[in-house]
């Protein structure tokens, strides 16, 4: 047996093994945090790997792709790119759309334009079964001349997982919505599942270009090109030929590696990503917290076997080695369990994260988990690090430890005591720190400072966790004396006496109610300010929106002929149309859209940040041909009323004057709203996303769909939705965005408790000859456990008073520094009291049902045995 | 006023299950103890000495025989009865002193007489007259660590005498001291108990500590072999 051997068999592992249901309950700690690091990062990369996969796919052999920054590429650039033909390089053109299939329940499907005589140079098609008549019904990858013989008007090729959901083999008809209308397909071939049909994980179809065009109004314009270069092209080559294209093409349009498409979602969805995997490491902090108090337990508890090793020759460096080895062993079984829990978890994370990232960027994908390696790696040496960083403190204090084990438990606590000032006034100086984060705006787009501020403040609270103890138990005394008698006096000097464990529980508690309370205010007041200006924007009665299948969200857009038959509708008093684009500046997104000004001026339903009157800037804007930019908007490109800006037009840039800023809470992208008119006009736009009407007065909303649907018969394939049935969808989108968030707060709590649980099981255990000593003394096994339970009653009004003061100062710096620097929207504090009031209430009595066990395990000591035991 | 104690064919058997060999701690054991006696149980390590104790002090139960103090029989009490017996009646003090880490050296002594329902005002200055007639007046907020091991001794002596018992039970007082504060420590128990007139019982293996008192009762592998 080796000495180190020796050491870790005598002061971790035979005591572990004794102590295996607080072991157990550390590692579980810390597998928690681990597991909600390892699923909220696997259930992100998930998404964009979809995603990118998708893009990868349908970029197929392209070494180039040029896209638009504004609303899709001039067809008559295609000219301008012709001489690429004679260097060798292929050039392929498409559109791509999104389109549901007919039916309530509909799939949403991606759907690709492709000019057959083009694209099999650049994506490879392999067919499985054709229509009769075309071909030999080949397989392999098919030829030029058999895809172009398959194309026909509205005829289009289906991925064939695809074609079996659908039914809907080679002759058969399937229809999509596309501009608001049914359209009908015929399926002229079913293609292997390859290539550019596991695109969008297989809910894709391709079609003619000109199709896709005429049905889904893109005449004249596409939305991306591919090239691919001749082989052999060299990196240099590429890079000199990519500038060269650059040069034939518009402002606006660039050509560029296909993954920037990739990277623009990337860009979308971080601050999301990051918001969480923030909120997961503070589940993390609160499971490492365990490990300290684990390790700091057991060193106090072993402290005579450390003398006596150190008596028998070991050295400090060996006892130092040893204990740290034990916050290793911790931290690689917790970490191990931790990524076993993480898949798992991951899998439910994706379903609540992944649809809301799916819904918002990418509705035909069906994102399945994607097990990334490196993302489990990273979530397992997390754990490790943060394990072997939280056992530093007690396997010093382990080293420290004399040969002759001289020194007495008290002192040891004494010793501990003395930290408690400059615990609690570096505690105060990380609270102002934390106050000093919020003040610098973000780095590369991301709330860093805002971050550290949380974490400051999380720091804080942790180290005024020793002083909060020794107050808490001084004011306790002082009750103690007149009311609560020796009950409270036992529990009173239990807290002291145990100061560092006490008030390490007290801290992972406050954390956990920090997070809760924090998360809390924040949502609350996110989801008031949103009610708010719903209310303020939602002036119409009946909202129109192309069908969209079982998607959530709304896609592709109603045609022009739609918009003019409502305004020219008998019922209708009203009507104002969203139309828009997404759009790029500096591969950073945002869109350009258009309402009627006209209709805000008479309704006055578009909030300004500045609190002025919308009716009357609606009208000067107007006049004046400005544009208003959402809040969003203004905070990421630091845009102000006045600024002059730049929107990418067909023609190249547009330049406009800001009129003002609007408050948005639709989407974090931010949105450059121009008048209806002067929007169509710039960008040879038509048609509407989405069309608002107001009823003439004394129609129902029922009554008004009534005449809609009689208007339109079965001509428009649209979804109407009432005033109260839009805000109601509005806001369950709201609550499934944040459902992810409440969960982690569970977690934490559900890990925080735990931590009380094992702490005080840990300081039952370790007070096993005082509490005989009480029973011999005189005291009821009631007595014994109505201390401890009195004591856990102390734990959790201390975590809880501690939580809700971090919580609050958290709240301020999520509310207005990490929110407004990552999302760019302000938000007005709400506290929803009656809900932290009663989740306050049940983690404080959870925290003492938590103290049962081992107040039960407290009473039933024996006191003849356990002094023997000495 | 001192205890009358009366032991009868007391035995204690441990174990006897499959997993730890059947050991009898006490063998048939029977004495009597009058009010106001200085008794002390001598014998070598392992002779069933605190065994013996401990059932006096109810902190175990006899596997069979009687053990009446005063006339009640404490080992058929109900367990709320023997705590109030620990309370009031029968006091221990230990080898190795057991006393509360985290509780001032006040707070220890007072400690048994909050546990009685003591309003703590009165506890506190009950423990502070205590810990001046054992010397210890100037020592009243120290915590235990801050102790010699005299000091501590006392403490627990005070604090088993804080409650007036009728009975002090003593196991090992001096078995971790040197011999000039065991000794001092033995003044200390004598001095007190016959101001108070206490029945004390008291384990010891040194025979000069056994000289002490009024009785002595030999202990041999359970079993008692001698009175003198």
């Amino acid at each position: 047996m080796t000495l180190y051997w020796a050491l870790f068999s005598g002061l971790v592992i035979r005591p572990a093994r004794r102590d295996r249901l607080r072991f157990l309950l550390t590692i579980a700690g810390i597998a928690i945090g681990v597991a909600t690091v390892a699923a909220i990062r696997l259930a992100n990369a998930s998404v964009l790997s979809s995603f990118s996969s998708t893009v990868d796919l349908v970029a197929g052999r392209a070494t180039l792709t040029i896209l638009a920054d504004g609303p899709g590429i001039p067809e008559d650039v295609l000219g301008r790119i012709a001489w690429l033909e004679r260097i060798g390089a292929a050039t392929a053109p498409a559109v791509s759309e999104m389109a549901a299939v007919a039916g309530p329940a509909g799939e949403v499907v991606e759907v690709l334009g492709i000019d057959p005589m083009s694209d099999a140079a650049v994506r490879p098609y392999v067919l499985e079964r054709v229509e009769e008549g075309h071909g030999p019904g080949v397989s392999g990858e098919e030829t030029l001349a058999t895809l172009f013989s398959l194309f026909q008007k509205d005829t289009l090729l289906l991925p064939a997982p695809l074609s079996a959901r659908l039914k809907a083999g080679p002759g058969d008809t399937v229809r999509l919505v596309a501009q608001g209308q049914e359209r009908s397909f015929r399926v002229a071939g079913v293609l292997e599942p390859s290539g550019p049909a596991r695109a969008a994980s297989g809910a894709i179809v391709f079609a003619d270009i000109a199709t896709v065009q005429e049905a889904f109004g893109k005449t004249g314009r596409i939305d991306r090109i591919d090239i691919v270069t001749p082989e052999g092209t060299s990196l240099a080559d590429l890079t000199r030929l990519q500038e060269e294209i650059a040069s034939s093409l518009p402002a606006g349009i660039s050509a560029g590696r296909p993954e920037r498409r990739t990277e623009t979602v990337d860009r979308m969805v971080r601050a999301f990503r990051v918001n969480l995997t923030a909120l997961g490491l503070i589940a993390l902090l609160v499971g490492v917290s365990f490990v300290y108090n684990t390790l700091s337990i057991s060193v106090l508890r072993r402290r005579t076997d450390i003398g006596t090793f150190r008596a028998l020759g070991a050295s400090r460096g060996q006892v130092f080695l040893t204990f740290l080895a034990e916050g290793a062993f911790l931290g690689v079984t917790g970490g191990a369990l931790g990524i076993v829990l993480g898949v798992a978890l991951a899998r439910l994370a994706l379903a609540m994260v992944g649809g809301t990232v799916t819904d918002f960027y990418s509705p035909a994908a069906r994102t399945e988990l994607t097990i990334d390696p490196s993302i489990l790696g990273f979530a397992f040496l997390t754990g490790v690090a943060a394990s072997v960083f939280s056992s530093l403190a007690p396997a010093l204090e382990a080293a420290a430890v004399p040969p002759a084990a001289a020194m007495r438990h008290g002192s040891v606590e004494a010793l501990r005591r003395k930290g408690t000032v400059p615990l609690g006034l570096a505690g105060a100086a990380s609270f102002v720190l934390a106050f000093l984060a919020t003040l610098p705006g973000p780095v590369n787009g991301l709330p860093v400072f805002g971050f550290l501020s949380v974490f400051l403040s999380v720091a804080g609270s942790s180290l005024l966790a020793p002083a909060a103890v020794t107050t808490a138990a001084r004011l306790l005394e002082a009750v103690a004396r007149r009311v609560l008698g020796p009950v409270a006096r036992i529990a009173r000097a239990n807290l002291s006496g145990s100061l560092s464990r006490t008030s390490v529980a007290v801290a992972a508690l406050a954390m956990g109610i920090g997070m809760l309370v924090s998360v809390a205010v924040m949502v609350g007041s996110f989801r008031d300010t949103v009610i708010l200006w719903i209310d303020q924007t939602l002036a119409a009665d009946l909202f129109v929106t192309p069908a969209s299948g079982r998607s959530n969200v709304s896609f592709g857009k109603l045609p022009q002929e739609f918009v003019d038959r409502v305004a020219s509708l008998p019922s209708v008093a009203g009507w104002d149309a969203f139309l828009g684009f997404s759009a790029t500046r500096d591969g950073v997104p945002f869109t350009v859209g258009s309402g009627r000004l006209d209709f805000i001026a008479s309704q006055g339903n578009l909030p300004l940040v500045s609190g002025g009157d919308p009716r009357t800037l609606a009208t000067t804007v107007r006049q004046k041909r400005e544009v208003l930019v959402s809040e969003p908007y203004a905070v990421k490109f630091g845009v102000k009323t006045g600024d002059v800006i730049a929107v990418p037009g067909p023609r190249g840039d547009v330049t406009v004057r800001v009129g003002g800023v609007y408050v948005d809470y639709s989407n974090d992208r931010g949105t450059v709203l121009f008048d209806r008119e002067m929007f169509c006009e710039l960008f040879e736009l038509d048609g509407a996303v989405s069309v608002a009407i107001l009823l003439k007065p004394g129609l129902t909303p029922e009554e008004g769909i009534r005449k809609l649907r009689e208007a339109f018969g079965e001509h428009f394939a649209v979804r109407i939705r009432t005033n109260s049935a839009l805000r109601a969808d509005a806001l369950r989108l709201f609550d499934r965005t944040f459902a992810v968030t409440y969960a982690l707060e569970l977690v934490a709590i559900t890990v925080a408790v735990l931590g009380v649980f094992n702490t005080l099981l840990a300081l039952v255990i370790e007070r096993r000859r005082e509490i005989a000593l009480l029973r011999v003394l005189g005291a009821s096994e009631r007595r014994v456990k109505e201390a401890v339970v009195f004591e856990a009653g102390v734990i959790g009004a201390l975590g809880a008073g501690m939580g809700a003061a971090t919580g609050a100062v958290m709240s301020f710096v999520l509310i207005h520094v990490i929110n407004k620097q990552s999302f760019g929207w302000t938000i007005a504090t709400h506290v929803p009291w009656l809900f932290l009031t009663a989740a306050t209430l049940v983690v404080f009595v959870t925290t003492l049902l938590a103290s049962w066990h081992p107040a039960r395990l407290a009473a039933g000591v024996e006191p003849a045995s356990a002094l023997r035991e000495e | 006023m001192g205890a009358r104690v009366l032991v009868e064919g007391v035995s204690k058997r441990y174990g006897g299950d499959p997993s730890t060999p059947r050991t009898e701690a006490l063998h048939e054991v029977s004495f009597e103890l009058l009010p106001g006696s200085f008794t002390a149980l001598l014998g070598p390590s392992g002779c069933g000495k605190s065994t013996l104790l401990n059932l006096v002090g109810a902190l175990d139960k006899p596997t069979s025989g009687r053990i009446l103090v005063d006339g009640l029989d404490i080992v058929s009490r109900s367990e709320p009865e023997r705590d109030t017996y620990r309370r009031r009646t029968a006091a221990t003090i230990f080898q190795f002193f057991n006393l509360l880490s985290t509780m001032t050296v006040v707070e220890n002594v007072s400690l048994p007489l909050l546990l009685d329902g003591v309003p703590p005002r009165r506890a506190d200055d009950a423990a502070r007259q205590t810990l001046t007639e054992v010397g210890l007046d100037e020592k009243l907020t120290a915590f235990p660590y801050q102790l010699s091991g005299g000091q501590m001794q006392r403490v627990a002596i005070a604090r088993a005498l804080v409650v007036n018992p009728a009975l002090l039970l003593a196991d090992e007082p001096t078995g971790n001291l040197d011999s000039r504060t065991g000794n001092q420590v033995l003044d200390l128990i004598e001095e007190l108990v016959s101001a108070r007139g206490l029945t004390v019982v008291m384990a010891t293996h040194s025979e000069a500590a056994a000289a002490r008192a009024t009785r002595v009762l030999h202990l041999l592998d359970g079993r008692l072999v001698a009175a003198s």
